[in-house]
């Protein structure tokens, strides 16, 4: 094909490929690239030196803020030990992280399974979204912890009624937010697929769903937090087990120690998960580029 | 560009409406159009916003119903969007998670056009070098610049090689020095490709330079108010001879004319 390139253009060359240059290792990029973990331990630890000084040289009751020391210690001995066989309570924090966390990823995993294709189908049809939106925005404004009194009256102290929480807790974010991506769907990207032939199927699943995926994920992020405080809340109104029993349990034994150790794992925990799924958002969708909060 | 003298795309008593639900009116966006673009020619639309020039542009591609009227394309009435015709968007329309190459070859993988995927993976690479995208291929649309972005849109249009190219104000949102290159490089491809073109835009200056004809569109309801005749030899774009032609101001001058009170009327609302 004869090119006939214009002058103009040669002047303004802006897709050279040698355009893209390596840039190397240098100290700069590498404090650049490490500089937000650095000045966050540094930090920390700052801080958890501070709270150990404040604790041993001022006149604090051990009751109300216990040495960060001791904070870390049962932290590690609750890790690093599990509950003899038969044993009716545990101090065991793992024993009790294992269930709460195993509870949160059921229910985390049933809300999905719930939330996800019944947002889809709240976007994607006009039907099933007047019929469904009321109950959605009515147990989605309802403080859920209202409802913990009536599971635990339908079904006990048990893990069911735990999870049944957590599912409450978690799954409307994640409907909600899936249902906005359908919506949202660029207008002009849809007229771009039907011009170049895109029948129904293929708007869903080469448009909509790769459109709603990072909204899906942000949903399931906001759905962590919220089972979270399902979990917590579900474990201190009934149970014998669980990471917020603990917390019970041991600020009614004046243990406040393992109290704060607790409400640090549940901190780490939490981070962790949502920390986690930001990841996969800009990993799925690095066009939005939206955590950088 | 050598046109055939029988009309290749033809608009007769188009009449375009849309429902305004909420105030339970009709809006008429384009009233009784007629016009008749023969193979292989260059119609730039101009007119002020709001005036229908896009309604038109999605008549003739498909995705804009007809209330009245026809718009045929080669004797066949038009019910839907087709391998023939492509569009390129203002806003680019580039699907974000999906690459350069992935773009281009997206209307490969929406409609069957019985073609191997040696002669599909041959028609992108084409494509991309048609717009010297050669060696971003593998970036994503959020990497490149506006006047980049626009050259993938402009190959995802190309790569089924279409007899219709529609334009929808492709470049009013490229810089203005991007923006003539472009304007260059677009009147390059179409006279290699011998394309037919609808092209929207509200620069005169660009009307004149890419039309053989230039239709002015009046303000609600969008009806044809003059089709003017460009017939500077191609290319323009290089050409300064054009530019600073007595000719050039005289089209310029009159063409501006028929826009402006158009274009003041939308200014008050009316």
């Amino acid at each position: 094909m004869p090119r006939s390139k214009s002058v103009i253009n040669t002047q303004f060359e802006t897709d050279d490929p040698n355009r893209i240059q390596d840039v190397g290792w240098t100290f700069k990029e590498v404090w650049r690239r490490s500089r937000g973990f650095v000045v966050t331990s540094v930090n920390l630890t700052i801080f958890f030196i501070l709270w150990e000084i404040a604790t041993v040289y001022g006149d604090i009751n051990q009751l109300f803020l216990p040495k960060a020391s001791a904070m870390f210690g049962e932290l590690w001995t609750g890790l690093t030990t599990r509950a003899p066989e038969g044993a009716v309570f545990s101090g065991s924090i793992l024993d009790h992280f294992l269930h709460s966390f195993k509870n949160l990823m059921i229910g985390l995993g049933i809300a999905c399974l719930i939330g996800v294709p019944g947002g889809l189908l709240m976007g994607g049809n006009k039907y099933i979204e007047s019929i469904l939106s009321p109950y959605v925005w009515a147990l989605a404004s309802l403080p859920r912890i209202a409802l913990v009194p009536l599971f635990i009256l339908f079904l006990g102290f048990t893990t069911k009624m735990q999870v049944t929480i957590i599912v409450l807790s978690a799954v409307f974010p994640i409907i909600i937010n899936s249902w906005a991506g359908v919506k949202t769907t660029e207008k002009s990207l849809l007229a771009a697929a039907r011009v170049f032939g895109a029948n129904r199927r293929q708007l869903y699943i080469k448009v909509v769903l790769p459109y709603t995926l990072p909204f899906i994920i942000s949903g399931i992020q906001q759905g962590i937090g919220r089972g979270l405080i399902g979990v917590v809340i579900a474990e201190l109104f009934g149970g014998s087990k669980g990471l917020g029993y603990l917390i019970q349990r041991s600020a009614d034994t004046f243990n406040t120690a393992m109290t704060f150790a607790v409400l640090l794992l549940l901190i780490i925990m939490s981070l962790s998960l949502v920390n986690f799924t930001r990841w996969l958002e800009g990993y799925v969708a690095p066009w939005r580029n939206s955590n950088h909060l | 560009m050598t046109a055939v003298e029988e009309p290749f795309i033809v608009a007769k008593n188009l009449t375009i409406t849309y429902e305004l639900h909420r105030e339970r009116k009709k809006l008429v966006a384009l009233q009784d159009i007629n016009l008749e673009i023969k193979k292989g020619e260059f119609l730039v639309l101009v007119g002020p916003s709001g005036c229908g020039k896009t309604s038109f542009i999605n008549a003739v591609s498909g995705l804009v119903p007809k209330s009245e009227g026809s718009v045929t394309v080669s004797g066949k009435e038009v019910t839907g969007p087709g391998p023939d015709r492509a569009m390129v968007f203002q806003d680019y329309a580039l699907f974000p998670w999906r690459t350069v190459e992935a773009n281009v070859r997206l209307p490969f993988e929406l409609q069957d056009l019985g073609l191997s995927a040696a002669e599909k993976h041959d028609r992108v690479k084409k494509s991309l070098e048609l717009v010297d995208l050669i060696g971003f291929e593998k970036s994503f649309p959020y990497e490149l610049s506006g006047g980049m972005k626009q050259r993938v849109g402009i190959a995802r249009a190309l790569v089924t090689s279409p007899d219709i190219l529609l334009a929808d104000e492709p470049f009013a949102a490229i810089d203005a020095m991007t923006r003539e290159a472009m304007q260059g490089e677009l009147e390059r491809i179409v006279m290699e490709t011998g394309q037919t073109c609808i092209f929207i835009t509200h620069s005169i200056d660009e009307a004149i330079l890419l039309g053989d004809r230039v239709a002015v569109i009046s303000y609600r309801p969008g009806k044809v108010k003059e089709i003017v005749e460009i017939d500077f030899p191609r290319p323009r774009m290089n050409n300064s001879e054009v530019k600073t032609s007595k000719k050039y101001a005289e089209l310029r001058d009159h063409i501006w004319n028929l826009v402006k009170d158009e274009a003041t009327q939308t200014n008050r609302g009316e």
